[in-house]
């Protein structure tokens, strides 16, 4: 490109508009490349119009067609549009932390400009293969469920499935409020269309919240990206790319831990299948976008830890109608370390957090990584529950006292392991007037491991309910002793 | 598809439960009629018998009979657990299992030898599952009980009293009741004075006029151990009436329950079904409005 076409502005104009999309016209040797952001701004009528879009087709004839990041509201036919000839780039850096930003890097917290020295263009290319980095540690969270059988990866990716209203942002807040704030290294937050009160609330958190003993705040180590419910299919589309470019400068440039926390994963699936048909493709399996796994493997596949630094990702992943085989959440599911399911019927219970213990897993829940011990009594614990499942008919049906004395057991001990699962959270202390418990993992292990064994039998299942360790549940049962 | 075929599948298998527990319900129905019979007929002999053996204790005569006599000192005692050979009869097992252990432990306390006599193979299973040993086990004993088979067993519980080498006989067994109420009880059978002195009314209240022959021994030696055969042979009746209640009941309420599941799964069957269908012909439909386009 010479030097004067480069200084000239590239300007076309929009020639049709179509809910969020819209198609523009430019000279036809001058066609905005894909990806590439264009601009509209005007002031037509007093309508005040900034809209950004992304280039997603060219349609030939001079026409591509383009995602609006942004509101339509006022977008009209034949006005100016402008190439920036580079996609939306998004600023990173230490300037970024304590801020809150929307999907184009600018800021939303009202605290003026922010200084940062470079910007990336959040659309960028997954790491090699040769620069991964495939790491194994074992990344404790004080959560016994988690870490007895879902066990995180340091450097690795763990989604928390779920229906609606089962506590997956509450886990991934409790998970916030334990790792970041015992954590050194950066940490970005992604709001991906889900509540703006609950951004809110995180960030006032964050801000209270501090350090260990350092007396820094959380929020001098973060920097949050949102775009929620209330912005356009494109918005939401492209914010979990701004937050994740900002984590990947922290990964390669300063090699410290990253922490990545995405709240909610699917949004972005949702937001793809809401722009798809409009960009003209035929919908595929339950109507989502035939592109459905090539976007999320894009995504998904930079979320990855280099030789470089590592990013540690948390994703609240929402599973529609409760319905795990639904193509979005079946798409993310394949590329997670840890894979929690949260599951309806143990909140029924009054269980939080309502883990299925059956159909979570992890892939480093093996021998070879978490030792025998642990790998042995986190089947131990399945196996129980398990067998309690395949029971749960016949009691329902016939009851108890038909079971013979063994399975009267193996159900004795489930029903208290299933209680012993839950677990006072850090941020709902609020609400439940119970202390939040980090359990060390030495004591979860070892805990389930007494109750497997009986140990235990003799405390009613009551006092099994919000403990920490083992021992917890003994005073919780004589306090209850007492009370009676 | 796949829920709609695992709900179907677990329909399927909760059907297969049902034609179980209805059949159950209808044989113990019908196996109640008779044992109810059969209770109710040995129900007046015995209740007369013991109200002989009563008044003879309790009419001022000095009569001994061994069999009536208070020991000073249990030395021997035997535990006997009537339960049933087969489950799928709610807490009737249960029930019994656990007044028996709990008797077994207090006897085990108290008396330096205490054995354990086991009819119905679910009692023994149970004591097995707990590592206790018992020394003689039954399971000839099935819905109707001959009375040849109770003497039996009564002979030798008198000979072993007789000869001192048992001191008591507590028996655990479901108490029939009326029809709708059993529970599970324990009675000392042996020595019988315990029972046959209760009912005794109170000194100085007109007795009952006897006159003995050929001799209140003679009459007493045969009425005392026939008392306590049909005291045995009653403890049978009932628990057998008591088993074929509590299946009937347990039964019925099993498939009440799995008429339940039945119809609840029934319901998400056809809506996992319905829906299924539904998402199929939508993306058929949008497929077509796409392509026209």
């Amino acid at each position: 490109m010479s030097t004067a076409t480069a200084t000239k502005k590239n300007t076309g104009h929009i020639t049709q508009v179509i809910g969020s999309t819209f198609d523009a016209e430019f000279p036809e040797d001058q066609l905005p490349a894909i990806y590439n952001a264009v601009k509209i701004v005007s002031n037509h009528k007093g309508i005040k119009l900034d809209l950004t879009g992304e280039v997603q087709q060219h349609l030939g004839g001079g026409k591509v067609r383009c995602v609006a990041l942004g509101s339509t509201d006022g977008l009209m036919r034949g006005q100016d549009c402008v190439d920036t000839r580079a996609p939306v780039s998004v600023p990173v850096g230490e300037a970024t932390l304590g801020r809150v930003f929307n999907l184009l890097g600018d800021p939303i917290d009202d605290r003026g400009p922010v200084a940062a020295k470079e910007r990336w263009p959040i659309h960028r290319d997954a790491p090699a293969v040769s620069q991964l980095s495939t790491s194994t540690d074992l990344f404790p969270t004080g959560i016994k469920v988690i870490d007895l059988l879902t066990p995180f990866v340091r450097g690795g990716k763990a989604g928390l499935f779920g229906g609606a209203g089962l506590g997956k942002t509450v886990i991934l807040q409790e998970l916030i409020a334990r790792i970041a704030s015992a954590h050194g290294g950066y940490s970005v937050f992604a709001g991906v269309g889900e509540r703006t009160r609950e951004g809110t609330d995180l960030w006032l958190e964050m801000q209270e919240a501090e350090i260990g003993t350092t007396g820094r705040h959380v929020i001098e180590q973060t920097c949050m990206v949102f775009g929620q419910m209330n912005e356009p299919p494109g918005a939401r589309l492209r914010v979990a790319l701004s937050a994740l470019t900002m984590a990947e400068y922290f990964r390669d440039t300063t090699g410290k831990d990253t922490l990545l926390f995405v709240d909610n994963i699917f949004r972005f699936s949702q937001a793809g299948s809401e722009v798809s048909a409009l960009l003209g493709r035929m919908p595929s399996a339950v109507g989502y976008q035939p592109t459905l796994a090539t976007e999320m493997g894009a995504l998904q596949e930079r979320i990855a830890s280099t030789d470089k630094g590592a990013i540690t990702s948390v994703q609240a992943v929402y599973v529609p109608a409760d319905d795990p085989t639904d193509p979005a959440p079946a798409t993310a599911f394949g590329q997670l370390d840890a894979f929690l399911y949260l599951e309806r019927s143990i909140t029924e219970k009054g269980i939080y957090p309502a883990v299925d213990p059956l159909a979570s897993s992890s892939r480093i829940l093996d021998p070879q990584y978490v030792g025998e011990r642990h790998y042995a009594i986190a089947r131990r614990v399945q196996r129980t529950l398990q067998r309690y499942r395949e029971l749960q008919d016949i009691i329902a049906i016939l009851g108890v006292d038909e079971l013979s004395e063994s399975d009267k057991q193996v159900v004795h001990r489930a029903r208290r392991i299933e209680r012993f699962l839950s677990q006072p959270f850090l941020v709902a202390e609020k609400f439940t007037n119970k202390n939040g418990e980090i359990t060390p993992l030495n004591d979860t292990i070892r805990s389930f491991e007494e109750i497997c064994d009986g140990k235990w039998d003799h405390l009613p299942e009551q006092a099994f309910m919000y403990v920490g360790a083992v021992e917890q549940a003994e005073e919780q049962a004589k306090k209850m002793q007492e009370k009676k | 598809m796949a829920k709609a075929r695992a709900l179907d599948k677990r329909r399927k298998s909760i059907k297969n439960i049902r034609k179980i527990t209805r059949t159950m319900e209808l044989i113990a129905t019908a196996r109640f009629k008779q044992a109810m019979d059969r209770a109710s007929a040995a129900s007046a002999y015995t209740e007369r018998i013991t109200r002989l053996v009563a008044d003879l204790a309790g009419s001022g005569l000095e009569l001994s009979h061994p069999l009536l006599k208070q020991r000073e000192k249990t030395e021997h005692a035997t535990l006997l657990v009537l339960t049933a050979n087969r489950g799928l009869c709610g807490g009737y097992n249960g029930n019994v299992q656990r007044a028996a252990l709990e008797r077994f432990e207090q006897l085990k306390r108290d008396v330096s030898e205490v054995r354990l006599e086991i009819s119905g193979k679910r009692g023994m299973s149970f004591f097995k599952y707990r590592g206790l040993k018992w020394d003689e086990g039954f399971n000839h004993f099935e819905d109707k009980p001959k009375f040849e088979e109770v003497e039996l067993l009564a002979n030798r519980y008198l000979e072993a009293y007789v000869t001192g080498k048992l001191d008591r006989l507590d028996v655990v067994y479901t108490r029939f009741e009326s029809s709708s109420r059993q529970y599970a009880t324990v009675e000392t059978l042996l020595p019988l004075a315990s029972l046959g002195g209760e009912s005794a009314p109170g000194g100085g209240e007109a007795k009952a006029m006897y006159e003995f022959l050929p001799s209140a021994e003679s009459i007493l030696a045969e009425v005392v151990p026939a008392s306590f055969k049909v005291k045995l042979f009653k403890c049978f009746l009932d628990a057998a009436v008591s088993e074929q209640i509590a299946r009937m009941v347990a039964m019925k309420s099993a498939t009440e329950n799995a008429d339940d599941i039945i119809r609840e799964l029934s319901m998400s069957y056809n809506r996992a079904r319905q829906s299924q269908i539904t998402g199929e012909l939508l993306e058929v439909m949008g497929g077509v409005e796409a392509l026209k386009q």
